[in-house]
């Protein structure tokens, strides 16, 4: 798809900001009406998505030229979907998140580039790394010790990946160490790819690098058919998007797990029984996309047409991602599992989540953006009363912990793997 | 020279111009302490062309118009001419009830139609209009709902303004104009009936909300040449209840649960003396109801209308009864000197022919504003203060208080009986009356309705309300001939 | 045309650095609207763009912009959450004031049931702070995402629950108001500085110069808050809603009902409605499905209420026999909510609505019952935020008809609308939705009276063709309004404006009476003396002398 497919999205949005919102059925307070970050920090029209729309029409149609005005407008944004899933409770034709990757690459296409994100992709590039500053070498050292199965030399059923937040984050890798150690001790036949486990490419892919992303994904779905791979998991929440959403369309076909599909799966295998109490009130931060981006992934070939004069429908039947389906139950059902804690949700939770602040690029090119985001976000979790906040994504953790460093509350932040081990 | 009265015959009609010496001295005062004024004549016209005519002629010879729609006795000072030479246009003659609409519950009437000789109309087709307490039985309904009479039913006040819809206006500069959707197309009264359409939307036309203009502005904007008003379903059922207490501050709060859940339908609060001026009859048994009543009522109507009028007042007063309980209060049909149906029989309808707050002592001052119900207990405490200060007895003070607008505010009256007759009662009640509208003011009483002294109390603390009033006023009324000197005007 | 630079920078040090911009991309974005693409000059949904955008927070800055504006003759418009084309700016060379920080919610006095807002407080969080304290708002028609504020002053007002709340113009209490000339008026109570509870007064009321029919539409000045009547609200605190997009639900209370109701005809409705008012029941009542047309819409609340159906299935499902069975008995529908106060209170309404229903020969749709039906229908109700269903076909939506008047009146007109509609579908240009696309809430006041129907006409705004269309109904429909003698409604004010800036004015001059537009011109000139707010959408004729 190109940008000019999406134009008459750009011609159909109506301004109704309910893009910028959370849903109206689920608002339960003035301080946490926000969805999205980018207009809840910059407030002008051009910051919601149905103003970059309106932006991406006049580029289209030679009413306005690139400025830095027009990078700082795209590239304000998280591409958290909160936009997107909010515009379809009303629309069935309207794609807005879609529309504004194609806005992104059409931007890098023609060569309007934060230098931020060179700097980023010229590392990726030479390192396989979204990390900047973060080299090859260093990619497996996590793993060291854990006597994994190494699908570079062996075949494995399951490909565990780490990902690079937690392959270079230290104090987060922790994280990536349990989740393994957990699952093959649970009997999963499951290996790495250590230190020649590369970039998911998906970071790539939001920034509007859609070459860069289409090598990473080549290059992944060869390294696991070469292992015999049928399963890949993944802590992170922003790879797993990638392998679940964007993938299929470049021919991968195997299973895409989050760590908490596999141990919920293993919960009720009975492989996995929890022993120990935890007394602990949490509430649970639904990641991007592991919510409501993380829905199946579904094919879909067809044309649009027109019924009863002007009305706009799909031949066949399209398939609708609107956050429905996102895996919002597992992590909650396997909180609940865990004897003595107690779950307090927010106001936004599941498809109405409020984003973390990390994604889209924003954490490495918009630190305030990324800073006032989060914040909100940890407000909002101590205004549940919550000790802990506990999620499934290292990058809204990082986040999540950089933010509460800085700040007078006093939380934890917890991967779900972090709890599973603890309650094991 | 001028011929005015000449000039003004040729529009109403010899007969009806007059300047005796006895009607010029009836019309140059009321029951207020407004200084006195005769007019130069009284000129009772019968319809809006007459109307037209009379208010172009006193643009074109520079004459005060006074506006007038009732008949005595006048309590408020605003149908008093401030200006000299001022000619009163006293509408009494227009007395049709232009149309009553029972399925759409409309009735148009013209400015001399008073309570008295209207709700005997509306009962005939079921309908029935929402007065204030006790209007005076030559009292114009018009006049009543322009001037913002609080009415008795807070449930159906959904504005201020209510149950006044569409007008015809003379503006201050002799054009007319129809309000609401009767100022929109089609372009006469008798094809809008034809479709249906009944001048109930009291909104525009256009962008501009024209009968706000005229609200309370005692005359000094537009003379009203006819009105439509909302009425009511005329209850074929109606019990009325007393809810006595010895605290104000619980029937106060009990009054609150009872507005927000719109139980009901007439809902006021009083103190002992003035249920006594309301009920009573002279100054004797007046004063023997006054030790018998309780020191604070609410009275409060339940109505059965059209639908299951039986099952409404059943269930309604088995609701207040909860309510009222959880106060420590009652809900009971009578109390001692009184019972519900002598409320139906005294309350709903005008007033005894002696006005009933004249009924007690021949006279009465009435100072009213409005506030917020859970100020009352404060301006009270105000109100007897200046009147211990000034030795008029505490025991004597009349309070009515009727929560509007569905509860969001109410009006706070004091009723002060005095002996019009005694020089020293009119001096001391003078001064009661200036010292404690002064100090009630000072506590944040709102007289938005602001009769003689209040008008320059109230627009001094509100700088640019006044500005814009003139310049409103500069555009509807450019020469000021509509009641010059009233409200913030000179 | 760019602002020169001295204006700039003066109003740069008005709201700071952050909050103004003349980034051409951020312009490009306000001018943008669903509806520009009918009126003339314009081909698509970009209008007239403004020089620059500001972001005010505080009334201060409000005022210190307006005055600024008069000193430099630099037009400005404000809106709030600016939806549809009239809070964007109309003419050349002006500025768009965006009050989108000005969004708290300063107070709610529980006691005295009112709400003291900023202009970009949405009925949606209002109604969820209300709901915490008991009390509720009048959700403005245009739904949860519009301001209660901007709707009593400055554009419409009416809502679904207008019938038991009152129209958004009668829930308004004391106002700021900074003017067109840049003093700031409080009216009512506010301007006595004894608090909020009072609009009228003292004396005249001069919020009669912001309202009238339709509000002032940015035209004068900026109210900058504003104290809002609540009502009782006898739900839940908060809302504990289930289900997945855009099917979320919410369970009934007991003490509140959820029907569709459903008429044998005209006359039956209008009938039910004068019942209704003469009654007293009803907290919220709206006319909301055949928005969607009468021959699709009652399929489609069946495909909406259902998560995993989507519009691709709206086509097969109407071909089931039971559907259209349900389409031909929701043809006059009405739903309508009841809330008791108490548990009697409910259970009277109940049987009251049970022997309307017997008088006027409707009945309760069944279907619309069944629980998850039911409760999907009562969230969307009591949230209405679903209103962007308004577009939900192809994108294009316009209102027309919409005169105000007795149910009887409607009804009237409301057979005229529906012939003129199905003609234009007919061709194929607009969504065949049926001819009765009319919804409109029961009440335009308090305590109802009179009502409109809202004719809606679905369109493609990426197709000229269509466009082109609509704009031929929407002509024609004022004309047969006219010739039948109607008051003038949408398509007349839509007619007005595709005549453009001249021909609206050449218009509005040649009508036998357009006194009112004479006082208007009065009126706005003494508000503004330089002239610097916007005039586009404030009808005016200058006075002939």
């Amino acid at each position: 798809m190109a940008l000019e497919d999406y134009r008459g999205n750009m011609q159909r949005c109506t301004r109704c900001s309910y893009c910028k919102w959370v849903l109206w059925d689920h608002l339960k307070s003035w301080r946490f009406a926000k969805g999205c970050p980018s207009i809840g920090y910059n407030n002008f029209q051009s910051y919601s998505a149905g103003g970059r729309l309106a932006v991406a029409l006049s580029l289209l149609d030679g009413m306005i030229n690139y400025t830095d005005g027009v990078l700082d407008i795209v590239y304000q944004c998280q591409m958290c979907g909160a936009c997107d899933v909010a515009c379809k409770i009303c629309r069935y034709d309207m794609e807005p998140l879609a529309t504004l990757h194609e806005l992104r690459a059409r931007l890098v296409e023609d060569g309007q580039l934060l230098p931020m994100h060179m700097f980023i992709i010229d590392n990726l590039k030479k390192e396989d790394t979204m990390i900047a500053g973060k080299v090859k070498a260093d990619r497996g050292k996590w793993a060291e010790g854990l006597n994994i199965k190494n699908l570079t030399k062996e075949k494995a059923d399951v490909a565990f990946h780490a990902g690079c937040r937690l392959s270079y984050d230290e104090e987060l890798s922790k994280v990536a160490k349990a989740a393994v150690t957990l699952f093959k001790n649970a009997g999963v036949d499951i290996g790495i790819m250590g230190k020649e486990e590369n970039c998911c490419g998906g970071r790539a892919y939001e920034i509007g690098y859609k070459g860069e992303f289409s090598k990473y994904a080549t290059n992944n779905i060869e390294a696991w058919t070469n292992a015999g791979v049928k399963t890949v998991v993944t802590s992170c929440s922003d790879g797993y998007w990638a392998f679940k959403r964007l993938y299929p369309e470049v021919g991968c076909k195997v299973e895409i797990l989050h760590t908490v599909e596999l141990i919920e799966r293993l919960i009720q295998e009975g492989k996995l029984k929890f022993t120990k109490t935890i007394p602990k009130i949490v509430t649970y931060h639904d990641p991007c996309h592991l919510g409501r981006q993380g829905e199946p992934y579904i094919p879909w070939k067809g044309v649009e047409k027109r019924i009863y004069g002007q009305m706009l429908v799909h031949e066949p039947k399209k398939p609708r991602f609107n956050g429905a389906n996102g895996i919002y139950d597992s992590p909650r059902t396997i909180i609940n599992s865990i004897p003595g804690l107690e779950l307090v949700e927010m106001e936004r939770i599941r498809e109405n989540a409020w984003c973390c602040g990390a994604g889209g690029g924003v954490i490495d090119t918009y630190p305030e953006l990324c800073s006032w985001t989060v914040t909100e976000r940890i407000e909002e979790a101590r205004a549940t009363g919550a000790e802990a906040i506990v999620t499934a994504c290292p990058w809204c953790e990082r986040n999540f912990i950089d933010a509460i460093e800085k700040s007078d509350i006093k939380m934890k932040v917890y991967d779900i793997m972090e709890v599973v081990q603890q309650a094991i | 020279m001028i011929d005015k009265k000449g000039d003004l015959a040729k529009i109403v009609g010899g007969q009806n111009v007059l300047n005796d010496p006895e009607t010029l001295e009836a019309y140059s005062k009321d029951e207020s302490f407004i200084r006195p004024r005769r007019p130069l004549f009284v000129v009772k016209p019968q319809n809006v062309d007459e109307v037209q005519g009379i208010v172009r002629w006193a643009n074109q010879t520079g004459t005060p118009l006074v506006p007038v729609s009732s008949g005595p006795p006048h309590f408020c000072g605003d149908t008093i001419p401030t200006a000299a030479g001022a000619i009163v246009v006293d509408l009494s003659r227009m007395k049709r009830i232009i149309k009553i609409d029972p399925k759409n519950r409309m009735t148009m009437i013209e400015p001399g139609v008073t309570y008295s000789e209207l709700q005997p109309e509306l009962a005939k087709h079921g309908l029935r209009l929402t007065t204030p307490l006790l209007p005076r039985s030559n009292k114009s309904v018009v006049s009543s709902q322009l001037e913002r009479e609080p009415t008795l039913i807070p449930k159906y006040q959904w504005t201020l303004l209510e149950p006044l819809r569409c007008l015809e206006v003379v503006w201050g500069d002799g054009s007319k104009l129809w309000t609401g959707e009767a100022g929109e197309r089609p372009p006469s009264l008798e094809e809008k009936w034809k479709l249906d359409l009944v001048q109930l939307d009291p909104l525009g036309p256009g962008q501009v909300d024209y009968y706000r203009l005229v609200s309370a502005a005692q005359g000094s904007m537009g003379i009203v040449t006819w009105a439509t008003l909302r009425c009511e379903i005329f209850p074929q059922l109606h019990k009325f209840f007393f809810i006595p207490a010895q605290k104000l501050d619980d029937l106060i709060e009990c009054a609150y649960k009872l507005t927000r859940v719109r139980l009901g339908d007439e809902f006021f609060l009083v103190n002992g003396p003035n249920l006594a001026y309301v009920i009573g009859e002279g100054i004797d048994q007046i004063g023997a109801l006054k030790e018998s009543f309780p020191p604070w009522i609410i009275i409060m109507g339940i109505a059965g209308r059209s639908y299951l009028p039986k099952e409404r007042v059943e269930f309604q007063e088995k609701d207040a009864t909860a309510i009222v309980q959880q106060f420590g209060l009652k809900l009971i049909p009578a109390i001692p000197g009184a019972r519900g149906e002598q409320v139906l029989e005294t309350i709903i309808g005008p007033s005894k022919e002696r006005h009933w707050k004249l009924s007690y002592k021949g006279g009465c001052q009435s100072i009213f504003f409005l506030t917020t119900l859970n100020r009352v207990p404060e301006f009270i405490r105000t109100m007897y203060s200046v009147a211990a200060k000034m030795n008029y007895s505490t025991t004597e003070i009349g309070l009515y208080v009727q929560p509007l607008q569905q509860g969001v505010c109410c009006h706070c009256e004091f009723n002060l009986p005095y002996n019009p007759d005694n020089e020293r009662e009119v001096s001391k009640m003078r001064d009661l009356f200036t010292q404690s509208s002064e100090e009630l003011l000072r506590q944040g009483a709102f007289f938005s309705r602001p009769y003689g002294i209040w008008a320059d109390m109230e627009y001094s603390r509100a700088a640019q309300t006044t500005i814009m009033l003139r310049k409103v006023k500069g555009i509807f009324d450019p020469n000021n001939v509509l009641n010059p000197g009233k409200l913030c005007f000179g | 045309m760019t602002l020169p630079r001295e204006v700039y920078q003066v109003l740069e040090d008005i709201v700071g650095p952050r909050n103004i911009t003349e980034e051409p991309a951020t312009l490009a974005a306000y001018a943008f609207n669903f509806g520009n693409e009918l009126y003339p000059p314009y081909a698509n949904r970009f209008s007239i763009r403004p020089t620059a955008v500001l972001l005010p927070g505080s009334t201060e800055e409000v005022q210190a912009i307006v005055k600024a504006c008069n000193r430099y003759k630099i037009k400005y418009k404000p809106f709030t959450t600016g939806w549809g084309g009239i809070g964007g700016v109309r003419t050349e060379n002006s500025i768009q004031l965006d009050l989108r920080r000005m969004d708290r919610i300063l107070e709610i006095d529980e006691k005295n049931m009112f709400a003291i807002v900023e202009p970009y407080a949405m009925g949606g969080t209002l109604q969820a702070e209300a709901m915490k304290v008991g009390l509720n708002c009048n959700m403005p028609g245009a739904g949860a995402a519009v301001s209660p504020l901007a709707n009593g002053t400055s554009q419409w007002g009416h809502g679904p629950p207008t019938l038991y709340f009152g129209h958004n113009s009668e829930v308004l209490l004391g106002i700021e108001w900074v003017m067109p000339n840049g003093e700031i008026l409080k009216t009512g109570s506010l301007g006595s500085g004894v608090g909020w509870f009072c609009g009228e007064g003292p004396g005249p009321s001069l919020r009669a110069l912001i309202r009238g029919d339709i509000g002032a539409q940015g035209n004068l000045g900026v109210f900058t808050k504003a104290a809002l009547k609540l009502s009782p609200w006898p739900g839940p605190t908060q809302l504990k809603v289930d289900g997945k997009p855009p099917a979320y639900h919410v369970s009934l209370p007991e003490n509140f009902r959820m029907y569709t109701l459903t008429f044998p005809n005209w006359r039956a409705f209008a009938d039910a409605a004068h019942k209704i008012y003469d009654a007293e029941i009803g907290y919220i009542c709206h006319r909301q499905w055949h928005k969607l047309g009468k021959d699709l819409a009652p399929a489609f609340f069946l495909m909406y209420s259902n998560p995993t159906k989507t519009l691709d299935d709206l086509e097969e499902m109407l071909k089931d026999p039971e559907i259209q069975r349900f389409t031909k008995e929701m043809e006059m529908p009405l739903p309508i909510v009841l809330a008791g106060q108490t548990p009697n209170d409910i259970e009277y309404q109940e049987k009251v609505l049970n022997q309307i229903l017997a008088e006027t020969g409707g009945h309760k749709v069944a279907k619309m019952s069944e629980p998850d039906i039911e409760e999907f229908t009562l969230l969307y109700f009591i949230r209405w935020g679903h209103k962007n269903l308004n577009f939900v076909y192809a994108g294009g939506y316009v209102g027309s008809w919409h005169q105000f008047g007795t149910p009887d009146f409607n009804v009237k007109y409301a057979q005229v609308a529906e012939k003129t509609l199905s003609k234009y579908q007919a061709t194929g240009l607009l969504v065949q939705a049926g001819g009765d696309a009319m919804m409109g809430p029961i009440a335009r006041m308090g305590g109802g009276g009179t009502f409109s129907l809202e004719q809606f006409t679905a369109y493609d705004p990426a197709n000229k063709e269509s466009v082109e269309a609509v704009v031929k109904y929407i002509l024609e429909s004022a004309e047969l309004a006219k010739d039948h003698g109607f008051p003038s409604g949408f398509d007349e004010m839509a007619a007005l404006r595709f005549k453009g800036a001249v021909g609206s004015q050449a218009y509005l001059e040649n009508l036998p009476d357009n006194q009112r537009f004479q006082w208007q011109w009065k009126i706005k000139h003494m508000l503004d003396p330089n002239d610097a707010g916007e005039a586009g959408t404030y009808w005016m004729v200058k006075p002939k002398e």
